[in-house]
């Protein structure tokens, strides 16, 4: 039978022996009796810890005597005490040691470690105070970390601590490189606040990364991305694409492809530019060249059409006789640089959105019966609701089908509905310009329509080339230059802002200034609005200029642009912006301060930056200004939108405010950060919000549920479900106050985005802020103050799809799974209306036009081909293009229909669906995709959505194409073809038919 | 046998024949020696390991304790003693159920309570006090000191005094000893409180002094801020070099009222 020890009594007396045996033998013993006799020994501390500082005692004594002495404090709870005597003890202190005491002090020593290295790297003074003890014991859980294989702990602890040599030791070590380095890249996503040190750890990602035997080029250029080091991406694409193996020009063409998706455009750009161009054609071919897009350039400012934006180069490549591998890399990099400038990723998109729309007439329909004509804010309400859900697909047939009813739009409202035609046509790229002709300014003339249609086109434009200006860019700017109409300025500053967004040019911005300076209100908001996107994320010192004129001005209108644009100019800068935000929280205008809220949310967007949380909930609950608490509540979901969970519970209180403005704030932040995920408690959350008091709560609520609940099926949320009958009955209710209802239009639109295939996201998959998306959203929350910025939200649409491609760019037939249930994903039922005489209207409504359609398809396609001989009856060639268009979309509509229908039959659902390449893979559903093994194609990243390469494993096989018999494909294959040809179809383009008449504003 | 052990039973009856001499120099040197010597004993506490002579180790290791005990008594040393007594205490309550209980085990257990009594620290010696099992509250050792224990508080300082003739063991005498100073202590305390003055005779009588001398060498010693004077001990000084505290009585009663009416107010 064990003999249980009562007390420590005995030894805490021998402590005081004189002998130094007995005290050891004490120390020792008590150690080991710690655990439980601590209340016992605690009284005694006093005399241990004089063992300790004793001189001359015997070291291993005294450590001894630290150990014991850390142990009590730890136990009661001082763990700083704790933490200095367990490094008093020296060696005794064992790091592998599986109990509480050690965890905790370890815990407590990496913290208190990793504090007092961040602020020794935050003061830049090179800290003396660090105790060697404290990093001896780091460094000994580290070595201990990595020699066991828990990498990543080690890379946890030595990302905190600062210690990029130990990170970068403990990568190299790891059993699987990339999955550590790529664990590695979150982390630093994730955790790392402050930008600099985050730069610091990237940069030795990179270094480690190219040591590596087979580097993994997609995280590397991400990395360099982050970093803004477009050599390094520009060294490895070349050496890709000068590779013999297609396998790594495919690879190239997925990393850029991945870097567009950022949406980064400056640095696309400079990667493209430092793309080097064949050795050979450097000699020879640099004068065609020059030539070539100095003919272009003046095609572009003569004529007006931008089809040289492909530029012609493959066909100036064919005349140069070399050998094959020059070749080949020419050919590879002007893919290449068609991806980087975002042409190609455009150009399917469009495709995609064009091919798969399937929006609901019938909806805009209903809605434009309900509201009373003389109401304008409902009327052009529903041209914004138009544009939203039409975004990207170009189908403008609700405009074209309802002229007369447009033409109610007068002045402004007129300036929207042309602009809106922008949006529907956004990334139209190549036929932009020539479809916004009728309503552009004719430079003189004088005949053109109202400078309202006229500025609306410039800002359509805009709209048209968001983020890819390159080819546009210079028109604006003429066009900005040669009127001094503060309408038509107004919207060539929006349209020139958006076109060169982020690119800093300095001539664009002393054109913008000269406007800024003629202290016009209405041109002045969008200069300053303007000066901010041109100047985005750089931080420049134009902001401080920006701010002393908003100081000087007069014009609340050009202080409100100003400010929006100064919180522009930082965005994603985190604390570099700390002084500019400071100055502006401070200011006495509340105008500034809520650019100071907006300049908070930009810096800080995606970071769940604490400092940012807590400043911003300051200010939404102490400023003096309504617009400057609704602003900063709003902010908060720019601040959170990398972690939408947080964000309901964030505000939830603040949703409850008696302050309708928090209120309003509160359900738009939850809007933004959690827009496309259809989160349960943000749907919870804003529920109430929909039947507040107050009716522009109900219009912020309407409006962030929709941005909600995006691409939602209601198979997956039922609210989904009511809320559409909701709108519907706001909409009909004639009571209903014309604030909310307009909130119910416009909730309409965005639900149904798109014609149903976009969603509004605001990180890349990469995890990556999407500049434009995020500057959209921000400049769209403008919309309280000025409508025609609810365009905006377009910029923050990305296309939900899959789209294969193949070594040429094209999409090739490819299938794959969905391993859920279909009805989970599949777009909304076509509404019906509910009495049998309309619902016998639906499909008479679409049959006819499709018929109509295709007899005029029909009676074209000789006509056509006579055109493409003679190029002469032009007018009929672009309608066959449109008309063919539109009766493919129909034809696909009907297989469509035809597929559901049995499925409907079939009780059981199936429980997965194949999906063909180009698909629509909503956000939801990403995580069942599954490849097919036995596909001929296999794709080059394991994405289940986005552009994907696919590598042929039987390239000897004819490939099926899918997806060529759109227009927009068939302009683009007129683009890339030989000169000869592409010139014929951008002349068939550029006589395409005027829209009709009552469009066009002659009063 | 375990060459440890015989080394460990020749130097204990070297340290006992020293303690039975008086010879404290050698023994205390001797007894050092010892308790070194058994740190390395796994059979000891706090280890409790079971060894093939536990038994016989546990049984000469506390021996060894109990006549350490012994000997700080003699050399009146306290702080030795206790310190001694805690070493020894495992032996007693921990490793109970495996020795014989030793002969010396009760009067230790009372030296130590009167050690406490002595000491003032009652509240240690209740805590003793409960510890113990009532059989061994019956021993005269343990008896006795609890009765002193009882007359010293009830007051009954001539019952504490006259203990002295009728100690159970000859080592309690040097405890005695010293409660009876303690005892003085008190009654000087309390008089201080009570009386303004004394004639020196009462104060003899009352401070339990033999003679005038030794109370005045007391008086000099302990209590410096007593006044002789004309055959009186006065007490005034040192009444005055501790005033107490005044109540500040009428602020407090300002308060309540002053809290008493907003409440009133609030309802």
């Amino acid at each position: 039978m064990a003999t249980i020890v009562s007390s420590a009594g005995g030894l805490l007396a021998m402590l005081n022996e004189s002998h130094p045996l007995l005290k050891l033998h004490a120390l020792s013993n008590l150690n080991n009796l710690v655990d439980n006799f601590w209340p016992e020994i605690s009284t005694s501390v006093p005399v241990i810890e004089s063992l300790y500082e004793d001189e001359e005692f015997d070291q291993h004594q005294r450590q001894l005597a630290a150990l014991l002495v850390s142990k009590v404090f730890y136990y009661l709870g001082e763990l700083n005490d704790s933490l200095s005597y367990a490094l008093g003890a020296g060696s005794l202190f064992d790091v592998s040691e599986d109990s509480d005491y050690v965890h905790t002090l370890l815990a407590k020593a990496i913290d208190e470690y990793a504090i007092i290295k961040s602020k020794a790297a935050e003061s830049n003074v090179e800290s003396t105070t660090m105790d060697p003890r404290l990093e001896a014991i780091v460094e000994r859980m580290l070595d201990k970390c990595i020699s066991d294989g828990k990498y990543q702990q080690a890379m946890g602890i030595a990302i905190e601590c600062r210690r990029l040599d130990k990170l970068e030791e403990a990568i190299i070590k790891s059993d699987n490189v990339h999955g550590t380095l790529s664990y590695c890249i979150n982390v630093s996503h994730c955790f790392v606040n402050l930008r600099e040190y985050r730069l610091e750890v990237l940069r030795l990602l990179v270094k480690v990364f190219q040591k590596l035997p087979s580097p993994d080029y997609l995280s590397i250029c991400q990395c360099l991305m982050f970093l803004d080091e477009p050599e390094g991406v520009a060294t490895i694409l070349g050496k890709l694409l000068l590779s013999e193996n297609k396998d790594d020009a495919l690879l190239a063409f997925q990393v850029a492809f991945d870097l567009v998706e950022n949406e980064h455009q400056a640095f696309l750009l400079n990667v493209r530019d430092r793309l080097s161009s064949p050795k050979s054609q450097a000699t020879d071919s640099t004068q065609p060249r020059s030539t070539d897009s100095v003919s272009a350039q003046n095609e572009s400012t003569t004529a007006p059409d931008d089809v040289q934006m492909a530029d012609g180069n493959p066909s100036s490549n064919v005349n140069v006789p070399v050998d094959p591998l020059e070749i080949m890399y020419a050919e590879r990099l002007n893919k290449i640089k068609g991806i980087l400038s975002g042409e190609t990723s455009i150009q399917l998109t469009l495709q995609f959105l064009y091919g798969h729309n399937k929006s609901d007439l019938l909806i805009l329909k209903t809605i434009k019966q309900s509201v009373e004509m003389r109401n304008s804010v409902c009327h052009s309400a529903t041209i914004y609701a138009n544009a939203v859900m039409h975004a990207g697909t170009t189908v403008d047939t609700f405009l074209r089908e309802n002229l007369d009813w447009l033409s109610r739009a007068t002045n402004w409202a007129k300036f929207s509905a042309t602009a809106g035609l922008g949006v529907i046509h956004r990334g139209h790229l190549q036929q932009g310009r020539s479809l916004m002709a009728p309503y552009l300014p004719q430079g003189g003339a004088g005949g053109g329509g109202s400078p309202y249609s006229e500025g609306g086109a410039l800002y359509a434009l805009g709209l048209i080339h968001a983020n890819h200006g390159e080819g546009i860019k210079q028109f604006l700017r003429d066009s900005l230059r040669s009127t001094n109409v503060e309408v038509i300025q107004h919207g060539a500053c929006l349209g020139l802002g958006l076109a060169v967004l982020g690119t800093a040019d300095e001539d664009i911005y002393d054109d913008i200034k000269s406007v800024l300076y003629t202290d016009s209100a209405v041109a002045g908001e969008a200069a300053g609005i303007s000066m901010g996107l041109l100047m985005v994320g750089t931080a420049s010192e134009k902001a401080s200029e920006m701010l002393a004129y908003a100081h000087e001005t007069q014009h609340e209108k050009i202080i409100r642009g100003l400010a929006l644009g100064i919180a522009l100019t930082v965005y994603g800068r985190e604390e570099e912006a700390d002084t500019l935000i400071e100055q502006m929280t401070r200011d006495q205008d509340p105008i500034l301060r809520y650019g100071g809220m907006y300049a908070l949310a930009l810096a800080y967007s995606g970071t769940a930056n604490n400092k940012a949380i807590r400043q911003l909930l300051h200010f939404a609950v102490s400023d003096v200004s309504d617009d400057v608490r609704r602003t900063a509540v709003l902010a908060l979901g720019f601040v959170l939108y990398s972690e939408p969970e947080q964000t309901p519970r964030i505000v939830s209180l603040l949703s409850e405010s008696y302050n309708p403005h928090v209120r309003y704030g509160a359900a738009l932040a939850v809007g933004i950060s959690c827009a496309g995920t259809g989160l349960s408690e943000a749907i919870s959350l804003l529920e109430p919000l929909t039947s507040d008091v107050v009716d522009f709560v109900r219009q912020g609520a309407l409006i962030a549920m929709a941005m909600v609940m995006v691409q939602i099926s209601e198979a997956s949320d039922s609210r989904v479900g009511s809320f559409r009958r909701q709108l519907e009955k706001i909409i009909l209710d004639k009571h209903e106050d014309t604030m909310s209802k307009m909130g119910a239009i416009l909730a309409s639109g965005i639900l149904d985005a798109g014609g149903r295939n976009v969603t509004i996201r605001l990180l890349s998959k990469t995890k990556h802020d999407k500049i434009t998306a995020v500057v959209g959203l921000a400049v769209f929350s403008q919309f309280w103050y000025w409508y025609p910025l609810i365009y905006f939200i377009s910029l923050s649409f990305s296309p939900t799809a899959f789209i294969g491609l193949n070594y040429d760019l094209k999409v090739p037939k490819f299938e794959f799974l969905s391993h859920a249930k279909p009805s989970l994903f599949e777009y909304p039922k076509p509404t019906t209306v509910p009495t049998t005489t309309s619902a016998v209207k639906l499909p008479t409504a679409v049959l006819s036009t499709s018929a109509k359609a295709k007899a005029r398809a029909k009676k074209e396609s000789d006509q056509k081909t006579n055109a493409e001989k003679v190029a002469g009856p032009e007018a009929s060639a672009a309608g066959s293009n449109a008309g063919k268009g539109k009766s493919s979309s129909e034809k696909e509509g009907d297989s469509m229909q035809v597929d559901s229908a049995p499925e409907k039959k079939s009780e059981p659902e199936a429980s997965f669906e194949i999906l063909r390449n180009p698909a629509r893979v909503v956000p939801g559903q990403e995580r069942f995709i599954k490849f097919l093994e036995e596909s001929r194609y296999v794709p080059v990243k394991l994405a289940p959505s986005g552009f994907v390469l696919l590598r042929d494993l039987r390239p000897t096989e004819p490939e099926v194409l899918s997806l060529t018999d759109t227009p927009s494909t068939a302009s683009a294959a007129g683009g890339s073809a030989t000169g000869q040809q592409g010139s014929a179809s951008a002349m068939a383009v550029d006589e395409e038919p005027q829209p009709p008449q009552p469009f066009e504003y002659t009063s | 046998m375990d060459p440890k052990l015989t080394v460990v039973s020749q130097l204990f009856e070297r340290f006992k024949a020293a303690l039975v001499r008086n010879d404290f120099d050698t023994s205390t040197n001797l007894l050092s020696q010892l308790k070194v010597l058994l740190t390395e004993f796994r059979s000891l506490p706090p280890l409790f390991e079971e060894t093939p002579n536990a038994v016989h180790e546990l049984t000469i290791a506390r021996d060894i304790y109990e006549h350490a005990v012994v000997l700080s008594v003699k050399t009146e040393d306290q702080d030795a003693f206790e310190r001694d007594f805690f070493q020894l205490k495992p032996y007693y309550t921990d490793a109970r159920n495996r020795l014989p209980s030793s002969s010396q085990e009760y009067p230790i257990l009372g030296l130590n309570l009167l050690r406490l009594l002595v000491q003032n620290r009652i509240a240690e010696f209740h805590t003793e006090l409960e510890l113990l099992s009532s059989d061994a509250l019956e021993n005269p050792c343990i008896k006795h000191a609890v009765e002193l224990e009882q007359s010293f508080m009830e007051g009954a300082y001539n019952r504490v005094l006259s203990a002295r003739q009728s100690v159970p063991h000859d080592t309690y005498v040097y405890f005695l000893d010293l409660l009876a100073k303690t005892v003085r202590d008190e009654i000087a305390g309390c008089s201080e409180k009570a009386y303004d003055y004394f004639s020196i005779s009462d104060a003899r009588q009352m401070l339990l002094f033999s003679s005038d001398k030794e109370l005045l060498e007391y008086i000099k010693e302990e209590h410096p801020e007593w006044e002789i004077k004309n055959d009186f001990v006065f007490f005034q000084k040192a009444k005055e070099s501790a005033p107490c505290k005044e109540i500040p009585s009428l602020q407090l009663i300002n308060q309540t009222l002053s809290y008493a009416r907003e409440l009133e107010r609030i309802v």
